[in-house]
């Protein structure tokens, strides 16, 4: 009989404006974090380029610096400096071979003969993009592992090959070419076997194994102190905007792709959390809705609740009806937002599973969307009985009086 | 439950208007279970006021009340079980028919079964405006469904607040009957306010506000 009675005070055209804004701005919500999360791992790490968060850093060349060559070198205080900055977790130098080195083949069938002059670089194995199993040294055997830059390889198969007539070739085969290595220096000289074992898409630079080089720098080199051109450094986030503003001030030049990928993410993020935002207000101006209908409601129906409240109605009793009906429409507008954004989720993971390799996250589709409703719902019947009891507590506060 | 006003006056009068009233301003009044009080006064004495002060309704007032004794009460919860009211203005909810008007405060404690309202209905010649609207009724037709509504529910006082005034004497006769024998079932006491000298009860007491 209560609720036929208060079920004629509803104003439905407000209800299905709060219901409209509310499924609208939960959906978005939803959606965009629920994107923010999927998206995050691809966001904060480039999964096809080091598997470690390390780019190759070093200075600019300027015309003033090819003259003073020095100055390409990173000092100490610049590379004590860069470890104390929070957004770099470990900074690893490049090593450089001090001594001769010189590649050559005997002319054969299979492979036309070659002699020339190379260098070596050495850089920890973790920050490696190139998964090998010979990659260790082992000093019995007279053998060193190298690893090119891939583009050494294009560079010889669509351009030197093609001018040249000679024959193009995979990477496979290269890898089954032996060649040899001269090493001197010191009054020593010492001739290995070689291989190219691998090619790197992010170091531009001939590697051999860090522990070889350590060894021969030691046995061949001239002794001079290992200057360092290029630093390798691991960040704790590349995404980090603080990492791009601080390589420009200095005049470091990072890897481009990894430059242009920060930039890129910090304005996805940007326009993820501004449609965040915009979501947030839509949510909430579909509270103060409901909010401000509720207080129409109330306030309309005042001389009801207050007839309800003289018959012996208790302001509890009187707001259940309202805090039944927010409540379920409520949580039935999630739910549907909820199915939406499931829905939606789907749609685009099936797009980004085609275009990247992705792995699908946790789904907090469901977890937010309860959360959303256990706040909303607990505002509103605070609310609600709040107001309620404020309209005929006036009476209540002076009959303690008696 | 007995209800014992003490030096009661409602804020908003002042003493000139209350002189040579039985009940403002005096020591103490006492009304007592099972009994019959008519206050009589003229228009703007406070009849109304009188009532409310004692539902809780109006805590705008100068002095105290006791109920069985103790001062210390939330009156709220005698609106249940202890006082029953039929309101000047009758506080019916327009958009509910008469059967639904008393059910919604029958419902409270469940006092009465359907048949019983049903009986109450037929006694004040309204069984045929049942299920009508109460906003569709003469004033005197909702007079008798907000004296019937408030017959619905355990009472020990049953205040009435000129509840005649638009009543024709079949009609009145037919009330206080039905009146009575509930106030005799419930073993509970009667307060009416009236402009005038009325009949229709026996009352023990007669004070003048």
């Amino acid at each position: 009989m209560l609720f036929k009675l208060q079920k004629k005070t509803l104003i439905i055209s407000q209800i299905i404006g709060y219901a409209f804004t509310l499924l609208i701005g939960a959906t978005i919500i939803l959606v965009t974090s629920q994107f923010y999360f999927d998206i995050k791992p691809l966001l904060s790490q480039e999964t096809d380029l080091f598997k470690t968060k390390a780019v190759v850093v070093s200075k600019n060349i300027t015309v003033f610096k090819s003259i003073n060559k020095e100055k390409i070198y990173f000092t100490d205080e610049e590379i004590k400096e860069l470890e104390n900055q929070p957004f770099i977790k470990n900074i690893s130098k490049f090593n450089n071979a001090s001594f001769k080195i010189k590649a050559y083949t005997k002319e054969s069938e299979k492979v036309p003969g070659f002699y020339t002059d190379l260098f070596f670089e050495s850089i920890p194995q973790k920050y490696l993009d190139v998964e090998t199993e010979e990659w260790d040294w082992d000093p019995s055997l007279d053998f060193i592992p190298i690893i090119i830059p891939e583009n050494y390889l294009k560079l010889y198969n669509f351009g030197f090959a093609q001018s040249q007539g000679l024959p193009v070739l995979s990477k496979n085969t290269i890898s089954l070419i032996e060649f040899n290595i001269k090493v001197s220096g010191n009054n020593q000289i010492k001739r290995y076997r070689s291989k190219i074992v691998g090619f790197s898409n992010k170091v531009n630079s001939i590697l051999v194994p860090e522990d070889f080089l350590l060894w021969a720098n030691k046995e061949f080199g001239r002794g001079d102190k290992n200057k360092t051109s290029r630093v390798l450094i691991e960040f704790k986030n590349p995404s980090d905007k603080a990492i791009l503003k601080y390589f420009n001030e200095n005049n470091y030049s990072i890897s481009k792709d990894k430059l242009e990928f920060s930039k890129l993410v910090f304005f996805f993020k940007l326009a993820l959390l501004f449609v965040f935002f915009i979501a947030l207000v839509i949510i909430i101006l579909s509270i103060s809705f409901i909010i401000i209908s509720l207080n129409l409601i109330i306030q309309k129906n005042k001389e009801l609740i207050l007839n309800l409240y003289n018959i012996g109605y208790n302001h509890n009793r009187i707001a259940k009806f309202y805090q039944i009906f927010i409540s379920s429409t409520t949580v039935l507008l999630i739910i549907i937002a909820i199915f939406i954004s499931n829905f939606t989720r789907n749609y685009y993971i099936e797009k980004i599973v085609d275009l990247l390799d992705f792995t699908s996250k946790s789904n907090y589709i469901l977890i937010s969307g309860m959360s959303l409703i256990v706040i909303l719902i607990f505002a509103y019947n605070l609310f609600i009985i709040n107001y309620i009891k404020k309209i005929v507590q006036p009476r209540e506060e002076k009959i303690s009086k008696l | 439950m007995t209800i014992r006003l003490n030096n009661i006056k409602p804020s908003y009068m002042s003493d000139s208007e209350i002189s040579e009233s039985d009940i403002y301003l005096q020591e103490s009044v006492l009304f007592e279970k099972g009994r019959k009080y008519l206050i009589r006064a003229n228009s703007g004495h406070g009849k109304s006021s009188l009532l409310n002060i004692i539902y809780g309704s109006n805590a705008n007032f100068d002095g105290n009340i006791n109920y069985d004794g103790s001062s210390n009460h939330n009156t709220f919860s005698f609106r249940e079980s202890k006082i029953s009211y039929v309101f000047q203005d009758l506080k019916l909810f327009p958009d509910l028919t008469i059967f639904e008007n008393i059910q919604l405060k029958n419902g409270l404690t469940n006092n009465k079964s359907v048949e019983e309202i049903d009986h109450l209905i037929d006694q004040v010649l309204l069984s045929h405006k049942r299920d009508n609207l109460v906003r569709n009724l003469s004033l005197g037709q909702k007079q008798r469904v907000a004296i019937i509504r408030a017959l619905c529910q355990p009472f020990e006082f049953l205040l009435m607040d000129e509840p005649f005034s638009h009543l024709d004497e079949k009609n009145c006769g037919i009330i206080s009957n039905i009146v009575s024998q509930e106030l005799e079932k419930q073993n509970a006491s009667l307060i009416m306010t009236s402009l005038g000298d009325t009949s229709y009860f026996d009352y023990d007491k007669i004070l003048n506000l």
